[in-house]
């Protein structure tokens, strides 16, 4: 009983293994390079993945959110005149279906605080602190005491703003602000705590109050913003769609907008990514054509002896091919394996505290910890592979190409 | 009636361009019959080799036809070529030609795998080809560590298994002494007369050719003689 494709492609597989065997110390040589290159691809990628994520993820946590909703005029006018009505049951409503870990309302709105001795520009964030565990003010170190509820009529500030303002926890700082029939108020705040931030910028432009406490001084009952958190390191796809359609009469935002110049950072290095992986690859390819070629060229007279005796030429085809594919897929396996085992002793991340100016400008985290995004694993094994085809491609088309008289009489 | 199963009809064969032109073989015609062991004789150069190849489908003539069991090998595409060597033909090689990755066994299989043999039909038949060769203890051995005699029965061995119509041996005892070359003439001579394969040689060795039934002589790429042996 003749199988005739088992038994070709069992050929094609004993002939290939022997052929890459008998060159090991080439074949090594190259498989070696193969693993280098996988390793550094993957590596290098999951550590710009891993910058890239803590680039949104510090935009996501900085009281942004994923997507954030306001008033329609509200981003070109921050002011409590463009506020829309909290109304907690309805957002619980229309966000359940959504995987979300939380959401926050807050008001963002323009203030002048001014101590004994100076005064300076802030943001006023009017925030219930039970909904921001989604947000940076959880983790917030803090001296003296935080906020304990939306009715607080305390204020924390940043280290800096402190500094600047030339007072102490526990003294009174008076905020002037516009109400909601666009008058001046001044309020004053007891300082119920400090907090401390990796951005300056932070510390000295943003202070908190309670939310329902500010409410109450402006005259109103609305907030200037709705911020959500997704479980997921990223928007879900459709996220922004299905909060649009669900919030018609509001602004939605996501963080991309939010912080443009962070979007196309984004974007760059996603662009990054491909041409590293190109970059190498395409380095490899030639690496390993010239290897090949020089395999066919060694073993001219087998392959002229092989098709003087009936191998079709696209079984020689196959075996080149053969041959390429086992060293990438080994290659691969190598490569991936010892990427996972870097990756883990990279695991704490790298240490940037070093450049801590660089670092905040950048909306870095000070450690780089490396992030394993599995569609770029996929592309780099469809990569391996089309890098294998590539690779062989020309020369098996030379071994193809051998006339079997003028081979065997090499 | 004995039957032809190769024909050279008007076979001329050139190689180069205009300046370097050699003609390797002119105006060649005669025919093989079934159950032959034809010698092809004559000095080097003289075009045994070219005769021989394009006798087995590896080269085309520049001029002339070449049929096989009545079809002609000019008007078959590369793959048909391919395909007819296969399960048609048997080569031996002066060199032996072995794969040198392969074991002896191996080698023998190689033809079987291509014409798409199962495993257990291809062991069975690997072992009966290299008993009868007296291979049986070398079957395991790589080829590379075989004698030249040992490696020139492999490569028999291998030609054998597909139980080809015709087989060719290109100077099949060039590369041994004069008693492997006997025992290699004895073993073609009973491949011809017990498996009824028909046989041709091109050799330029007196003591071959006195073991084949027919002589086709060559001188300057012309057939000069072509005889019965005693």
């Amino acid at each position: 009983m003749k199988h005739p494709l088992l038994s070709r492609v069992s050929l094609i597989y004993s002939l290939s293994v022997r052929n890459l065997w008998r060159q090991r110390r080439r074949n090594t040589i190259l498989l070696v390079s193969v693993i280098c290159a996988i390793t550094g691809v993957v590596v290098l990628n999951s550590l710009i993945r891993g910058m890239q994520l803590q680039m949104v993820d510090q935009v996501v946590y900085n009281l942004n959110g994923h997507i954030t909703l306001h008033a329609p005029d509200y981003r070109s006018d921050p002011a409590i005149t463009r506020a829309f009505i909290e109304d907690s049951n309805e957002f619980e409503r229309k966000l359940e279906s959504l995987n979300l870990a939380g959401w926050a309302t807050r008001i963002k709105i323009p203030a002048v605080v001014m101590s004994e001795r100076e005064t300076r520009g802030v943001q006023i964030v009017g925030i219930d602190p039970v909904q921001e565990h989604i947000s940076i003010v959880a983790d917030l170190p803090i001296e003296g005491t935080f906020l304990v509820d939306s009715a607080d009529n305390r204020i924390v500030l940043g280290r800096a703003l402190l500094t600047q303002l030339r007072t102490k926890i526990g003294h009174r700082i008076v905020l002037v602000m516009q109400d909601i029939n666009s008058k001046s108020i001044e309020v004053g705040f007891q300082i119920a705590g400090v907090y401390d931030s990796d951005s300056e910028g932070m510390e000295k432009h943003v202070v908190f109050v309670g939310k329902d406490a500010l409410q109450q001084f402006l005259g109103s009952e609305s907030i200037t913003e709705l911020s959500l958190r997704f479980n997921t390191r990223l928007i879900p796809p459709n996220g922004l769609e299905t909060i649009s359609h669900a919030f018609p009469n509001l602004e939605v935002v996501d963080w991309k907008n939010i912080d443009p110049i962070l979007a196309f950072m984004y974007e760059s290095v996603n662009a990054m990514v491909y041409v590293w992986l190109a970059i190498v690859f395409t380095a490899l390819v030639f690496g390993l054509m010239n290897s090949f070629i020089t395999a066919v060229l060694e073993r001219t007279q087998e392959i002229g002896l092989c098709k003087s005796m009936g191998m079709k030429s696209s079984l020689v085809l196959y075996q080149v091919v053969t041959e390429s594919l086992i060293i990438m897929f080994l290659g691969l396996i190598g490569g991936l394996l010892l990427s996972w085992g870097v990756l883990q002793l990279l695991g704490d991340g790298i240490d940037l505290s070093a450049f801590a100016a660089g670092v905040e400008m950048l909306n870095l985290a000070p450690k780089i910890r490396p992030a394993i995004v599995w569609q770029d694993i996929n592309i780099v094994i469809v990569a391996t592979v089309f890098l294998a085809l590539v690779a062989s491609l020309y020369p098996a088309i030379r071994a193809v190409r051998l006339d079997p008289l003028v081979a065997l009489r090499d | 009636m004995a039957t032809e199963i190769l024909t050279l009809t008007n076979v001329s064969r050139i190689y180069g361009k205009e300046a370097t032109k050699v003609l390797a073989l002119t105006d060649v015609s005669l025919s093989i019959t079934k159950g032959e062991f034809v010698s092809i004789v004559g000095p080097s150069g003289c075009g045994k080799s070219t005769l021989l190849n394009l006798m087995g489908a590896l080269d085309q003539p520049t001029r002339g036809a070449v049929h096989f069991d009545g079809n002609s090998l000019g008007e078959m595409s590369r793959g048909e070529l391919t395909d007819l060597r296969l399960q048609k033909f048997g080569f031996v090689f002066q060199a032996f030609n072995l794969l040198p990755v392969l074991t002896a066994a191996e080698n023998v299989q190689f033809v079987l795998q291509l014409l798409g043999f199962s495993r257990r039909e291809r062991q069975s038949k690997t072992t009966e080809v290299l008993d009868a060769l007296g291979l049986a203890d070398v079957a395991d051995r790589p080829a590379t560590e075989l004698s030249g005699g040992q490696q020139q029965r492999v490569a028999i061995a291998r030609a054998l298994v597909g139980e080809p119509v015709l087989l060719f041996a290109d100077e099949p005892s060039a590369n041994l002494d004069s008693t492997a070359t006997r025992e290699l003439c004895e073993l073609l001579r009973q491949i011809n007369t017990d498996r009824g394969i028909t046989i041709v040689t091109a050799t330029h060795d007196p003591l071959v050719m006195g073991y084949t039934n027919r002589s086709i002589s060559l001188e300057d790429g012309r057939v000069v003689e072509d005889k019965s042996n005693p």
